[in-house]
């Protein structure tokens, strides 16, 4: 009786078992990373907006503070985008004529607003509130982060509950003194004197049993006291979801 | 199906339903039957019939459908998700911040034309939901089921959008034409072929409006008619003191109240101002030595008899020869009426109360219900004259032209019988479907040349007239109304007009004068010297409310022959649904499935009747399908076939048909819901007839009843079924007892309490570290005071529209689906045939150690560091073992898809704030955790701890008797931790150690030492 494996079926043997458990793997880290690229969470990807507005210019270039058009974001869980009206208070006087913003001036002329395409859009079971992170010392580049780069907006994060939940379970990571929260050039102090300046330039002082934080840990722990932020319940589910 | 029960037969059961004597609390007469459906609703969270009820898939379709499904399931999270759009204003108006809720004030009419004040809360411009204005009289801040549910008559998808000649769209202008065409010929005429019926209005610009027209057609007639209407009041105060005039209570005040079956804390446009100021007097307090009384006769128990210390069950009819009685007992002459042959219960009660009023003197009164006779009405004038009594003034009606309903109804059939009425307008009300049947206006509409009706809905009487207009809701339209105390309040449009063609009656009015002014200006207009602004901010017009007027004590009082009913054996009484109205809110589907308050009855009416009634009658029910006996009943030549519905307290030889449904044209929900009592009443019985003929046939008809629904197990190890009502056995559920226990004792001791000591399954947390108040940290609690609760359901309503909770529809609510985060429990006390009635609104409690989040596979509701038992819609996945577990049932789930993602108009109702949950999805009651989100944000941005009374929860805060008090337990000052340190606070099912956040406190009544139940310690139960 001939021999029923021939050779060359060992060949074909350490395929199959090797090349079916890579495989597998593979198809696991595959599908993973898919459904976390920017492929399927739009993150880093620019939107096609009625008019291109360029974030760089306005803000790194011009100088505008963000709450010339963001203004409700101190007040209210949106941040709200600015009206036609306050787009034309500045273009009725610059750029006139320029081709790429007529849908403005259309729209100034006609009543029927912009339709802008959102950007950073959260599913709707998350109720974000942007008035208590801006009030607590949260800047606008954590979460928001390269917003000052950006000639066409894209979200800078996934938005994934991990992502959030890494900054609720520890806010000190990401918390910065209530002045610089518009800063989006802010660089957490380094050493003693460094937070010494940075106390310094916003008036914050030492209460008695407090120690001077020496590195950019301890001043985030600090802030996290001044504000009286209860860090324990910060991940409790109805924070964000009700 | 093969399992089915025998029907229970009342007659045969008599015997078990006498154990109810036996002092315990009982939630249905199952329950005290023994029936084994009862126990099926005890011990299975949702009966296993419900399943074989009604249409299920078969096998063939299960595997098609499982085969579908599985197919499916792997490509669910493959759709992508849409591309959002934000679109900013033009130009942003000044005061609103996107994001933050904007209350505007405005007015709600209710039936009879009158105002009550509201607040409401717009998103963006859209209002969802409504509160009650402090600075309104009729309101005082708190709300009704109808007022919370008004929101969802604004986006009613079945509203009216288009104009109608003949069922044909067409146009305003083409109306128009028509219209003035023949305006003109009756100017001619000077309009004696002209006629308008409205409902009753309060609008001083309406009004005014009205009568400039009616100068350019002085003999045109200008009618008013409301299907529940206060003509007999009017016409009562008419006969005491010669004119007209509306009677003010002074609730607060009252020592003893006889109410003869008024419905005051529910029913006519005071009635939250009332319940404001009946439970002011009534709620405990320490060492407190004296508490009103309140003694009501009705036929059908209501939300007052239920709260009220002696309720008399009695014959619509009999409630006249009561206050016969009463009077003569008090000394009041009354000539020509006789209170004839009383029974010996009736001889004691009116004795007893006869006795409390005098020895109240001027702080007793009597009231009666608007539907008791005019004679009866003026009797009760007379005692109260007689008594001197200081808590009743009266005033001059707020409605044009009072107390003239039926004339004007009756006046209209007239002429249009006599042919002279060439033009009808009719706007507002629906005399097709609700006038008295025999005027049978169906037959008269088609006679008239012109007709146009104005109306929200193309109702039964659009159907027959010329033209229908498209009328706007209340919250598009500037306006006015008077309270029931005269003062003004305004509205003012919360929302642009959702349909470009509807109009006010005050624009069809105007346009039809020639007055080309807009609504805001004539508001404007008839407030001229006022600041507009103010008023419009505030919503109330100062210093509008009437004066007292003075009245003179009549000697006695001359009751004309035949003006109080003579009775028979089968009588029929007439009352406006508690939920639905008139009717006029058939298609509201928040108040069809809310339970009817003291019945639990909801999306139908029945015929309520005594349980010995029931039983000579021959009626069988039919509990596993809760089917009950379709009963004819016929008054003359008019019949109307409708449910037989044993209801404990009832009085005996009586039925009670509830108005407003029935309707044939009611939108796709008012539509074939219950029967129109309507076709039995007549202009001769508005309020009662009497010699009805009962026969009750074979039919069965299911009728969504949620008494035993939800029902928790009173006792753990009973013997036999019996114990469930014998309380000694049982584990207290609600503290019940006597005001003269109270002051013996205040904790009103039951013997359970010390029974067991504190044991527990579950983890221990503690939450007692929150003592220091500069640490803003909290414990969130809730406490709710039967003792005032009149068990009216506005805080269902209330939880419905804040929590975006959906409604499931007839068939589910049969199958226990109803999905309310609040649901108001009923406990009966006493003997099956009249027990007194106990409310019981049961939330989710917030266990400290709650059994439901153990036994989550996926963590879907676990505890919050504030005490908060959080749900979490987008983690579950529907294995419904919280609900299982849950002691008091305050879980509710989404079995199917009960939410409308469709519908474009209704996503405008929806509270931005709470998710809206989709099929699969468990969810309950979160303390309103938005609400306190939104305080926590705004006190961490001030740096500064949440005040007291910051957060009001939604059913908190519309509650008229304020039986809710909702805050911080750690800080010692807050009103729930005051409330909790009541002797009388109780915990519910405390034994289970599961240390609820929501607890409550007693219900004592004032008995009448001689009307006393022989046995009433409190905490024998």
């Amino acid at each position: 009786m001939p021999q029923v494996f021939k050779k060359y079926h060992n060949t074909v043997a350490r395929v199959t078992i090797f090349g079916g458990l890579f495989g597998l793997v593979g198809l696991v880290l595959t599908a993973s990373n898919v459904s976390r690229s920017s492929y399927v969470t739009k993150a880093m990807v620019p939107l096609d907006q009625p008019v291109p507005f360029s974030h760089k210019h306005h803000y790194e270039e011009l100088g505008i503070d963000c709450r010339y058009c963001h203004w409700s974001v101190e007040k209210s869980a949106h941040a709200g985008v600015p009206s036609t009206e306050v787009c034309m208070s500045c273009h009725s006087q610059v750029w006139t004529n320029s081709p790429l913003l007529e849908p403005m001036r259309s729209s100034m002329a006609s009543g029927v607003p912009v339709a802008w395409n959102k950007v950073n859009d959260l599913p709707d079971f998350v109720y974000f509130n942007h008035s208590i992170h801006i009030n607590k010392g949260i800047g606008c580049n954590s979460c928001h982060s390269g917003i000052e780069k950006m000639h066409l907006t894209y979200k800078s994060q996934a938005f994934s509950m991990a992502w959030c939940l890494d900054c609720h379970r520890k806010p000190e990571a990401n918390i910065r003194p209530q002045g610089e929260v518009f800063n989006m050039y802010y660089k957490p102090p380094k050493n003693q004197e460094e937070v010494e300046a940075m106390m310094k330039a916003h008036g914050l002082t030492l209460k008695p049993g407090e120690e001077m934080p020496t590195n950019s840990a301890e001043f985030g722990k600090f802030l996290v006291k001044r504000y009286n932020i209860h860090v324990e319940q910060l991940d409790n589910c109805s924070v964000c979801h009700r | 199906m093969e399992n089915q029960q025998e029907r229970m037969d009342l007659s045969q059961i008599r015997e078990k339903l006498d154990k109810a004597k036996e002092g315990g609390l009982w939630r249905s007469i199952g329950e005290l039957a023994e029936r084994p459906e009862f126990e099926e609703y005890l011990h299975q969270e949702f009966p296993r019939q419900s399943a074989s009820l009604g249409d299920f898939v078969n096998r063939r379709q299960f595997f098609k459908l499982m085969g579908a499904s599985l197919a499916l399931a792997g490509l669910t999270a493959c759709h992508r998700k849409p591309q959002g759009k934000i679109v900013p204003f033009v130009k942003a108006p000044e005061d609103m911040i996107p994001g933050q809720a904007v209350f505007y004030a405005s007015t709600i009419i209710k039936n009879g034309g009158f105002g009550v004040g509201i607040l409401a809360e717009t998103h963006e411009g859209r209002p969802t939901k409504i509160e009650g204005n402090e600075l309104h009289a009729a309101s005082l801040g708190s709300s009704d089921a109808m007022m919370q549910a008004e929101i969802l008559n604004l986006y009613d998808p079945d509203r009216s959008q288009a104009i109608l000649k003949f069922g044909r769209i067409d146009t305003w202008k083409v109306f128009w034409e028509e219209a003035f065409t023949e305006a003109g010929r009756q100017k001619i005429l000077k309009g004696a072929g002209l006629r308008i019926l409205t409902p009753n209005t309060t609008s001083p610009t309406f009004i005014r409006q009205m009568q400039a027209f009616l100068k350019e057609f002085p003999q045109a007639k200008w009618y008013q008619y409301d299907p529940v209407n206060r003509d007999n009041l009017y016409e009562g105060a008419r006969m005491a003191f010669g004119s007209p005039l509306m009677p003010v209570y002074d609730f607060a005040q009252a020592q003893t109240i006889v109410s003869l079956d008024s419905d005051f804390l529910y029913e006519g446009p005071a009635a939250i101002h009332s319940s404001r100021k009946f439970s002011e007097a009534r709620r405990l307090r320490e060492g407190m030595e004296r508490m009103n009384r309140l003694y009501v006769a009705e036929t059908m128990p209501s939300v007052t008899g239920s709260i009220a210390d002696h309720r008399l069950r009695a014959k619509p009819s009999q409630i006249a020869s009561l206050g016969v009685a009463l009077a003569q007992a008090m000394g009041v002459p009354v000539n020509g009426a006789s209170a004839g042959e009383l029974s010996e219960a009736q001889r004691k009660w009116v004795e007893a109360a006869a006795q409390d009023l005098k020895a109240s003197g001027s702080d007793g009164l009597v009231t009666v219900g608007d539907q008791q006779p005019a004679a009866l009405h003026a009797i009760a004038c007379a005692i109260n004259a007689f008594l001197q009594s200081r808590v009743t003034r009266y005033i001059q009606p707020a409605e044009f032209n009072p107390g003239n309903n039926l004339n004007g109804i009756k006046a209209l059939a007239r002429d249009i019988q006599e042919n002279t009425v060439e033009m009808l307008l009719i706007l507002g009300g629906n005399p097709v479907y609700n006038a008295p049947a025999d005027l049978k206006f169906e037959e008269l509409i088609p006679k008239v040349k012109l007709t146009a009706h104005l109306s929200r809905y193309t109702d039964e009487t659009s159907a027959l007239c010329v033209w229908h207009l498209p009328e706007s809701h209340p919250f598009e339209t500037w306006g006015d109304a008077r309270a029931f105390d005269g003062s003004v309040s305004l509205l003012q449009p919360l929302i642009g007009q959702l349909y470009p063609d509807t109009r006010s009656a005050l624009e069809v009015i105007t346009t039809l004068a020639g007055v080309s002014k807009l609504p805001y200006d004539l508001v404007k207009e008839t407030w001229a010297g006022r600041n507009i602004d103010k008023l419009v901010h505030d919503g109330v017009v100062p210093n509008t409310a009437f004066p007292s007027v003075s009245v003179s004590v009549p000697e006695s009082v001359s009751v004309p022959s035949g003006s109080l009913p003579s009775g028979s054996d089968t009588e029929i009484a007439f009352l406006p649904d508690p939920l639905i109205g008139d009717g006029s809110n058939a298609n509201n589907t928040w108040l069809q499935e809310i339970p009817k308050p003291t019945t639990k009855v909801c999306w139908d009416n029945v015929a309520y009747m005594s349980l010995d009634m029931a039983a000579r009658l021959g009626v069988k029910l039919d509990l596993t399908k809760q089917s009950y006996p379709l009963m004819e009943v016929k008054v003359g030549d008019r019949t109307l076939v409708v449910p037989a519905f044993p209801l404990p307290g009832h009085a005996d030889g009586a039925i009670t048909l509830h108005l407003g449904y029935g309707r044939t044209r009611g939108g796709q929900n008012g539509s074939g819901a219950g029967f129109n009592a309507y076709t039995l009443r007549g202009s001769d019985s508005m309020s009662m007839a009497s010699g009805a003929e009962l026969s009750v046939t074979r039919q069965m008809y299911p009728v969504a009843c949620t008494e035993a629904h939800h029902v928790f197990d009173f006792g753990t190890g009973l013997k036999s079924p019996t114990d469930y009502i014998d309380s000694s056995n049982a584990r207290p559920i609600m503290k019940v007892g006597s005001f003269t226990d109270y002051k013996k004792d205040p904790h009103l001791p039951d013997h359970h309490h010390h029974a067991m000591e504190p044991m527990s399954m579950y983890a221990e947390r503690n939450y007692k570290t929150y003592d220091n108040p500069d640490n803003h940290k909290y414990a969130w609690a809730m406490v709710i005071d039967p003792q005032v609760c009149t068990g009216c359901n506005a805080c269902v309503a209330a939880c419905q529209a804040e929590n975006n909770i959906s409604v499931v529809g007839k068939d589910q609510v049969i199958r226990q689906r109803e999905m309310h985060w609040i649901r108001v429990d009923r406990y009966y006390k006493g003997p099956a045939d009249d027990p007194e009635l106990n409310f019981l609104p049961v939330t989710c409690m917030q266990c400290e150690k709650a059994p439901c989040e153990v036994v989550c596979p996926v963590a879907a509701t676990v505890h919050s560091e504030e005490g908060l038992n959080q749900m979490v819609y987008n983690r579950c996945v529907g294995t419904r073992y919280c609900s299982n577990n849950c002691p008091y049932k305050v879980r509710r789930f989404n079995f199917y898809k009960y939410a409308d993602y469709d519908t474009p108009v209704l996503k405008l109702l929806r509270n931005p704030n709470v998710t809206v949950r989709g099929r699969g999805v468990m969810e309950k009651c979160t303390y309103c955790v938005q609400r306190i989100n939104h305080a926590r944000i705004e006190a961490k941005k001030e740096n500064r701890r949440i005040r007291e009374g910051e957060i009001v929860t939604a059913c908190q805060q519309a509650c008229p008797a304020q039986a809710i008090a909702f805050g911080d337990m750690n800080d010692p000052n807050s009103k729930v931790s005051q409330w909790r340190k009541q002797p009388q606070h109780f915990v519910m099912l405390e034994e289970l150690n599961v240390t609820p956040r929501t607890t409550y406190l007693a219900r004592v009544r004032n008995y009448h030492p001689e009307l006393a139940p022989e046995e009433h310690h409190a905490g024998d139960h």
